[in-house]
């Protein structure tokens, strides 16, 4: 087991390199200045000519990216190039505020996904389950802005009952802290209740036509029993799988609805970022982005072999 | 960015007609205490005015910093941090700073401070300041309240320009203070009537109330809650649900329903900036004077005011707007639209038209391109990512491009620029040398008849020879909740909170 771990971790080495060439370029390559974007109406030629000279970009791409590979080695991101603030501060800053909505985000998508999903497996062909399949179908096909748009005209500005968009920290306010939340945490997990509704009844589905489930029925299990014990517990594990990659897409998943909801958090800041072509601040999201799929997918491959015994990591 | 937000700002709130309102003040005697929200269209990027180049921090300096000097809503030029002055000598103009003032922190503001700020705004690293200054040879302190700027060249636009960033004044024992993370937290460091509290970005930026402000009296609110909020739906929406007070820009689509909502205000009066579009005039098609005086005659501007700005604002024929002293009410060069005079001056061209994803630019350019194929012109929509598009206008890798100009106070910030040979924005490469003698005298001269006179002349050449299409003229706008009181408008889009309260 821990063998494993670690030649995951090391496996992830690799990969983190080519995140970083492929990021750098992609971002370098993008057309736009970041010096005509700082200056703005203030702009002149050498004014442009000493942004570029004090930001590195006058230098080839190739000796941009090893001095930014250096400093990444050293563990320091840089500072951001429109505020100066320290990369590593500005995402650690909105860090809490996306963790917080996507956790909540996936709660929502849970609470409703495996009961319905559950549901819609034990009574197949029921109008629950066309219900489920409805509210499935809508859920992936209906962008996230929209249903974000649409909570806020209805919820919000019609109905006044929650705030339009922003944000309260929990430490200064709890009840608006949760009022807040409601609103974007619906318009994220959206999709993700979908989504976590068809996997759960498709692998329910598979799951009760087991034979154990037959043998359990015919010793005279309760029905309850054999769905939530027997039935439900292996059924999750698809359902484990794509929840872990939910958890490790948080951080861009909510680059939309942090939009929507102005909410301040990593997503907000890598729209912002890369309209700005703040170079330094997206390479920082799109490394920790790609570290969290690392890290969640690792987790996940653990939990199988909880929810499994008979899987092992050899 | 800045020029996006100008690009936002004049989209949406374009020129004037209709309820248009006169600069000044909102009725009602203000209260003190209470707080306000403000919307901003987009968040900052910092909060010292040395690098600063966005619209929105300008707003919010104007209510944390003192400048030199202040406008009224007519835009003449007001005592501010400087009393009194003489500019007789056009290269060595001799100041009176007011007495008892200090800044926030506690130091106080003499004339060594105002040295040390003009010098930090001319030879700071990061400074944006050194243009706006460059005029500016020496600060010479006489006593602790008279101070002498020594110029290189005379120039007529400097006072103006210390209205603004660069003639703000800082402690420069709170600049030290802060260090490298000054511009992300100024404690301590202005004179004005709010002072710095807290900056979450994109979250919310506080200011509390200044209880030593030199200014008897004021503030009335207590505090100020800024919020960035880019999407002018949005801030509607905010509005309505009294997330925030005090907005500056709506979606002008929204304008006639919210007049009839009574729980609102809506005022507006002319702005400083103008609308239109380049043209190449360093490129093919564009080369040719004729093809451009053809696309300027076949724009249908009182078209572009009804059906994309919704009849906020005015039609534009130049670049010195009404607000302004400038203004020649006179020059309609290209005033109604006349397709078969634009065919007889040139057709059957095709042109390319750069501009951004934003809706109402959209359907602004799909009008125009209909306006012009009346005249036989074709003209092709090339829609780009803001800074891709901005890159590629400034560097003239276009030939048609629509660029917004949010305006300055003095006429020479929207002509020397943008059409004086090799000028900073003089993206449409234009080049006369009878306009850049006209518009170097403007600068230089101190005599505004002479100065007025330089600028019809420049106007006149300039609309006529068409590196730009002038369309609109665009306010300056309020929106607020009823609640609001004391409100003034001014002309340069700054929402100046000092004698603002809220019953």
């Amino acid at each position: 087991m821990t063998t494993y771990v670690l030649r995951r971790l090391l496996l992830m080495l690799p990969v983190a390199f080519l995140v970083t060439v492929g990021v750098f370029l992609l971002i370098h390559l993008t057309p736009g200045d970041p010096a005509l974007i700082l200056l703005g109406e203030d702009r002149s030629p050498q004014a442009i000519a000493q942004i570029h000279q004090q930001l590195g970009l006058d230098k080839p791409l190739y000796v941009q990216y090893v001095i930014w590979l250096g400093r990444i080695a050293h563990g320091d991101l840089g500072r951001s190039i429109t505020t100066h603030q320290p990369v590593g501060t500005a995402i650690a800053e909105r860090l809490p505020a996306t963790v917080e909505l996507g956790l909540a985000a996936l709660f929502w998508s849970l609470i409703v996904a495996i009961p319905l999903g559950t549901i819609a497996a034990v009574r197949r062909g029921s109008i629950a389950d066309q219900i489920a399949t409805g509210i499935s179908v809508g859920g992936v096909s209906i962008p996230n802005f929209f249903i974000g748009i649409v909570l806020i005209f209805v919820l919000s500005v019609t109905w006044r009952l929650f705030p339009f968009g922003g944000y309260v920290a929990f430490t200064k306010d709890p009840f608006e802290n949760l009022r807040h939340i409601v609103l974007p945490a619906i318009a994220l997990g959206t999709a993700g209740t979908a989504i976590n509704m068809r996997f759960t009844r498709s692998s329910m589905i598979e799951v009760l036509n087991n034979d154990y489930i037959r043998t359990a029925m015919a010793k005279g299990a309760s029905w309850r029993r054999v769905v939530f014990i027997h039935a439900l517990k292996n059924a999750l594990i698809p359902v484990v799988t794509i929840v872990g990659l939910q958890i490790g897409g948080i951080i861009e998943g909510a680059v939309v609805t942090e939009t929507v909801f102005t909410w301040p958090g990593v997503g907000r800041l890598a729209v912002e970022s890369i309209f700005n072509r703040d170079y330094t601040v997206v390479q920082g999201i799109v490394l920790l982005a790609a570290f969290s799929y690392m890290v969640a997918n690792l987790l996940v491959d653990l939990v199988y072999g909880w929810l499994d015994p008979r899987i092992s990591y050899s | 960015m800045s020029r996006m937000a100008a690009v936002i700002v004049a989209l949406v709130v374009l020129a004037a007609c209709g309820t248009q309102g006169q600069p000044g003040t909102q009725s009602g005697t203000p209260k003190h205490g209470g707080t306000a929200t403000i919307a901003l269209e987009s968040e900052l990027r910092t909060l010292d005015p040395m690098d600063s180049s966005l619209l929105v921090e300008r707003e919010v300096f104007y209510n944390m910093y003192d400048s030199l000097f202040t406008i009224d809503p007519n835009l003449t030029i007001k005592p501010g941090l400087v009393k009194s002055w003489d500019v007789s000598d056009p290269v060595n103009y001799k100041f009176t700073l007011q007495t008892g003032v200090k800044y926030h922190d506690g130091t106080p503001f003499n004339a060594q401070s105002v040295k040390d700020n003009i010098t930090r705004y001319k030879t700071g690293a990061t400074s944006r300041r050194k243009s706006d200054l460059s005029s500016v040879a020496s600060v010479d302190v006489v006593d602790d309240s008279h101070v002498n700027f020594h110029l290189k060249t005379p120039n007529a636009t400097l006072l103006a320009t210390l209205v603004d960033r660069a003639g703000m004044m800082l402690s420069m024992a709170a600049v030290q203070k802060g260090g490298q993370d000054f511009s992300l937290a100024p404690l301590g460091a202005g004179s004005g009537p709010f002072q710095f509290v807290e900056w979450r970005r994109n979250d919310h930026l506080t200011l509390k109330k200044n209880p030593d402000y030199w200014r008897s009296g004021l503030p009335y609110l207590d505090g100020l809650t800024y919020r960035a909020i880019p999407d002018v739906n949005a801030i509607l929406a905010a509005l309505k649900t009294g997330d925030v007070d005090i907005a500056r820009v709506i979606a002008a689509k929204d304008v006639a329903a919210l007049k009839t909502d009574s729980s609102f205000v809506y005022r507006d009066t002319p702005a400083i900036g103008f609308n239109g579009f380049e043209l190449n005039t360093g490129a093919p098609p564009f080369n040719d004077a004729a093809k451009r005086k053809a696309v300027a005659t076949a724009i249908d501007k009182y078209q572009i005011l009804k059906n994309i700005n919704f009849n906020i604002g005015v039609v534009g024929y130049g670049p010195i707007p009404p607000s302004s002293w400038a203004f020649d009410s006179s020059e309609k060069i290209y005033d109604h639209a006349d397709a078969a005079k634009a065919k007889s001056m040139a057709t059957g061209f095709t042109f390319t038209f750069k501009t951004t994803s934003d809706p109402v630019a959209q359907q602004l350019a799909q009008l125009m391109q209909s306006q012009l194929a009346a005249a036989g012109i074709t003209m092709q929509i090339q829609t780009e990512e803001f800074a891709t598009y901005q890159q590629e206008c400034a560097n003239h890798q276009f030939q048609a491009c629509g660029v917004n100009w949010s305006g300055r106070i003095d006429p020479d910030g929207n002509m020397y620029a943008w059409w004086h040979t090799g000028g900073d924005f003089n993206d449409s490469m234009y080049s006369n040398s009878q306009v850049d003698k006209w518009l170097e005298d403007a600068r230089t001269n101190s005599d505004q008849a002479k100065r007025k006179q330089d600028y019809d002349n420049a106007q006149k050449q300039i609309v006529e020879d068409a590196p730009y299409v002038f369309s609109t003229f665009g306010v300056s706008a309020q929106i607020s909740s009823n609640k609001i009181q004391g409100f003034t408008l001014y002309p340069d889009l700054m929402i100046r909170m000092a004698g603002v309260g809220k019953s």
